[in-house]
């Protein structure tokens, strides 16, 4: 029945989908009335948000006639992770994808500021996007299909999936990121159609940009956060294929942020191309972890969908190059600092740092995806699969990465008025300062001590522009002057974040220490600053799981006390979990994982690690995804009320005939990529 | 003001010297680096997904490490360690084992430096504002030209546009529908290494070096992926030797409901019986000795036999 139900709202949101693209088409070439067309994505959104209904439906209430409840569902599995289970597989979390898809249309489809022509053409293609997931969801991966005959229980989600509660934010939070590129993908196709209308698609496209870019970050710092707290080897980062497809456009997104302003001017292409290949990069990552083309940890799925998804791939890419080759009509230049009519940029601004980072950002992309995809041209040009490990990545990305952040830390020297360099000299001191001194009283490697030398340079330089912002405030709140957006700190915040990540993936790597072996009962296990002795092992079997906990006494930091390990077997899926026991600290973590039991119970394996600085991975993650997020707020909402009697303009910037700082000067950071060997030492 | 920038310059200097120093300490290598872990995040653990010996928390990864961990203690080096390895379970255990495709991951990257390079620098560089547009061979579809006031005409192109697109709409859907219905959900890939060999390569070292307890986890480990009776032989021998006989007789008794005239599950059967005190220990080993009289385990097990009795 709900099977039954599911399949017809798969079906008539293929055919709202197929009308929504032809309508918005007619509104584009006709200038048609656009309110069928909007109604027909509303109608699109429902159909989406039904088949999730049905679904969820279905799993909660156990009707394990429907293929995807058979195959993921479980009568001993807990109403937060079944609920979760939606996106536990690939048939489910594409209509999660198709939800967000759909709801970024709607949404789309509502604003009505833009050029007609403009907005017309997005959404053609937007809805194009929505018509061919929604085929592949109807046609060749319908969770709906009926089973015959009906099981009596499932095997649940994948045990990883069952394990901690970041199930429930982090697949949809890297949606709303990887979707939500979509938007400036279908601005930058719709600029060279929509004629003169399309000169302003930057200014269209930023907002969206930006809060995909805040939302994917989250979502990958979430990520990192749940592979150390679940995966039990202590790591956040393995440069693991599907890791990898959500930095990928993660890089390409922060470099098109950077160059996507009203002083871009000159860069219609660069920019053009950066928004395509973003959301290009979405979707050849979801061919690459959809299609069981490399294998990953990650990859909880295997499925037909891999040439289809190719081919829509290389779809994207011709539509692409071939509207990119058609001129995109620039705004007219504005005479100012930076754009001169005459001259380029001058060598030390702000248009040049960003291109720079533009530059090695595209080149770390470059380094990520070729060697993500290596295994699958290793095969056909040598015979054997082979694939990267991390060192390959730590020899290219990670140096790579420290320009960007020594770039980054240049940000107060460009948005100076005059004596640029001269406000280099503290950052530059403090980063000096710190690579002597933490250099000289311990050895954490080349990698790293660069890497705490360029974050102190960031940070300096963040604190030294916030005291002149607030300083330069307080010297032009008496004229009015228009200088209030909630956007004026974001970048500043963000660029703090990513320095604050890349001290806590140096830390962490250059300070970890860790130790594994059989201890038996009543024996201890040291590493520096911390030893865990065996108390015992018990087993415990409940609902569908089978437990072995190790009972150790900790000794560390923060004083003794009991922490218990286990290894959690699911015999549904015949397949152990670890869960490790981590205790936070203010500076480090002291990580305890389970790896096996003796038979007789009296020995464990068990490894015991110390890892400093990891907190500051997750807070500069949280520091770098608000900072966006404020970004992103700052330039689509007019602000209501002024921060200062003597200003009562509004700064949104669609609503600025020149852009103003919250432009130019709130951005995200670019990358410090995480990326450090994620356990173990750099270097 | 002279003094000020010579002081200034002084403070760099001094500055510079110091990082300089602090970096060159560091050159040589981070402290309390793992040896161990750096030759295990150099291999691939044959029995996941992706990982590395280093990360992986499967039995055979433990096992790999601690093979590493012990040619580590009798002072081998990380190369020699890696060619030990390589020989035994070939270049596909390595992690990083590039092959011809090697140059590949050094010239993608180079040549998109450079090709952003060159991007980025265009656009440093003003371009006439009235270029020529690019003609192009093939328009892509949605070719309303604007006329001069913004309006669109809706001539002959602009329909023809709406056509193709709609019938691009309608095949989209079409090639999904039809691509849908013809293809198989993918079989497993072959495995890079394959992991029963690697367990099994690990379990004999162990039982070289008479961790018989590990040896026999290793062997059902591998048993587990492949229910091969070779295997099982040998997890009863490694269990016999480790002292479980109930476990070693039960993997004996297996193989013989297969194959009854097995010499070794004879024998391991046997054993184990002996071991237990078992009344029928000595009728199973003369059904060995008559089964395989050349055996190389036979003189060994006629001593037994005549001491008994």
């Amino acid at each position: 029945m709900l099977g039954d139900l599911g399949t017809a709202s798969l079906a008539a949101g293929l055919l709202c989908a197929t009308l929504t693209a032809l309508l918005w088409l007619r509104v584009a070439l006709f200038a048609a009335p656009a309110r069928p067309a909007r109604l027909a994505t509303a109608a699109t959104l429902g159909a989406a948000a039904a088949a999730c209904a049905l679904l969820e439906a279905a799993l909660l209430g156990h009707d394990f006639g429907v293929t995807f409840v058979a195959e993921n569902g479980g009568r001993h599995v807990p109403v937060y992770y079944t609920v979760t289970s939606l996106w536990a597989a690939l048939d489910g979390s594409l209509l999660l994808w198709l939800l967000v898809l759909a709801g970024y249309a709607a949404l789309l489809a509502r604003r009505r500021r833009y050029p007609a022509r403009l907005h017309a053409y997005a959404m053609a293609v937007v809805s194009t996007l929505t018509v061919f997931f929604f085929a592949l969801s109807a046609f060749a991966a319908n969770p709906f299909r009926p089973v015959s005959p009906v099981p009596a229980d499932g095997p649940g989600p994948n045990p990883l999936l069952q394990q901690h509660p970041a199930m429930g934010l982090h697949p949809p939070l890297l949606y709303a990121g990887y979707l939500g590129l979509a938007v400036p993908f279908a601005f930058a196709l719709a600029a060279p159609l929509a004629g003169p209308q399309g000169r302003d698609w930057l200014r269209a496209a930023r907002p969206w940009a930006l809060a995909a870019w805040a939302a994917l970050t989250a979502g990958i710092g979430l990520g990192a956060w749940w592979s150390y707290a679940v995966l039990g080897w202590g790591g956040y980062w393995a440069w693991d294929p599907v890791e990898n497809a959500s930095l990928l456009p993660w890089l390409t997104a922060t470099a098109f942020l950077h160059t996507a302003t009203r002083r871009g001017t000159g860069r219609a292409g660069w920019n053009l191309v950066l928004a395509c290949a973003s959301f290009v990069l979405v979707l050849f990552g979801t061919f690459l972890t959809r299609s069981g083309a490399v294998s990953s940890v990650h990859a909880f799925t295997d499925s037909p969908l891999g040439p289809m998804l190719l081919g829509f791939v290389l779809l994207a890419v011709v539509a692409a190059t071939l509207l990119a080759g058609r001129r995109v009509p620039e705004p007219p230049r504005r005479a100012g600092p930076a754009a001169d009519p005459g001259r380029g940029a001058p060598a030390l601004s702000r248009g040049t740092a960003v291109l720079v980072n533009g530059v090695l950002l595209v080149t770390i992309a470059a380094v990520v995806l070729i060697g993500t995809v290596f295994p699958l041209l290793s095969g056909p040009l040598g015979g054997v699969r082979a694939s990267v490990g991390p060192p390959y990545y730590e020899r290219t990305a990670v140096p790579l990465a420290v320009a960007v952040l020594l770039v980054m830390g240049t940000l107060p020297a460009v948005t100076a008025r005059a004596g640029g360099l001269r406000r280099l000299a503290v950052p530059g001191g403090v980063a000096l300062t710190t690579v002597a001194a933490v250099g000289l009283l311990s050895r954490p490697g080349a990698a790293a001590l660069t890497a705490f030398g360029a974050a102190a340079f960031v940070l300096t330089g963040v604190a030294a522009e916030l005291a002149e912002r607030l300083r330069r405030d307080r010297g032009t709140a008496a004229t009015g002057h228009r200088r209030r957006s909630p956007g004026r700190f974001a970048g500043l915040v963000a660029h703090a974040g990513i320095a604050v990540v890349a001290v806590g993936v140096a830390g962490s790597a250059a300070y970890g220490r860790d130790a594994e072996r059989v201890v038996r009962t009543g024996e201890t296990l040291r590493v520096p600053g911390a030893s865990a002795r065996l108390v015992g092992v018990d087993r415990s079997a409940d609902a569908g799981t089978m437990t072995v906990r190790a009972r150790l006494r900790l000794t560390g930091a923060g004083g003794e006390r009991t922490v218990a390990p286990a290894l959690r077997y699911h015999p549904g899926r015949d397949a152990t979990v670890t869960v490790p026991a981590i205790r936070t600290g203010p500076l480090r973590d002291t990580y305890v994982t389970l790896l096996a039991v003796a038979p007789d119970g009296g020995s464990a394996t068990v490894r015991l690690a110390v890892n400093p600085l990891v907190g500051l991975l997750w807070a500069g993650g949280a520091l770098t995804a608000a900072g966006g997020l404020v970004a992103a707020v700052g330039v689509t909402r007019p602000r209501r009320r002024p921060a200062a009697p003597a200003t009562s303009e509004p700064v949104a910037a669609e609503t600025r005939s020149e852009p103003g700082p919250a432009e130019t000067r709130s951005e995200p950071g670019p990358a410090g990529t995480r990326s450090e060997p994620v356990a173990g030492a750099a270097g | 003001m002279r003094w000020r920038r010579a002081l200034g310059a002084l403070v760099a200097a001094a500055l510079l010297a110091a990082a300089g120093a602090g970096l060159a300490r560091s050159a040589g290598g981070a402290d309390g680096q793992d040896p161990v872990r750096a030759v295990a995040a150099g291999l691939r653990c044959p029995a996941c997904e992706g990982e590395s010996v280093a990360d992986s928390r499967s039995p055979i990864a433990a096992a790999m490490r601690q093979a590493v961990a012990d040619q580590v203690a009798q002072g081998r080096d990380a190369e020699e360690i890696r060619r030990w390895f390589v020989e035994r379970y070939g270049r596909e255990v390595l992690a990083d084992a590039p092959g011809p495709a090697g140059p590949l991951l050094w010239a993608v990257p180079a040549l998109a430096l450079l090709g952003a390079g060159y991007a980025a620098l265009r656009t440093l560089r003003p371009r006439a504002a009235s270029a020529a547009p690019v003609p192009r061979r093939e328009q892509p579809a949605g070719d309303g030209r604007p006329a001069a006031d913004g309006t669109t005409p809706t001539g002959r192109g602009t329909r023809r546009a709406w056509q193709a697109c709609s019938v691009g709409v309608v095949a989209l859907v079409a090639s999904v529908a039809v691509a849908a219905g013809r293809l198989d959900r993918p079989g497993a890939r072959p495995e890079p290494a394959d992991p029963v060999t690697v367990a099994v390569g690990l379990a004999r070292d162990l039982e070289e070096q008479q961790r018989y307890d590990a040896a026999a986890r290793m062997y059902e480990e591998a048993l587990r992926d492949r229910p091969d009776d070779a295997i099982r032989l040998r997890l009863a021998f490694a269990l016999l030797r480790a002292g479980d006989s109930a476990g070693a007789e039960e993997s004996a008794r297996a193989v013989l409901a297969r194959a009854p005239d097995s010499p070794d599950g004879l024998l391991v059967l046997g054993l184990a019986q002996r071991d237990r005190r078992s009344p029928e220990a000595a009728a199973t080993l003369r059904r060995f000795l008559a089964l395989a009289p050349q055996h190389p385990a036979a003189a060994e097990i006629r001593r037994l036999v005549a001491a008994a009795g």
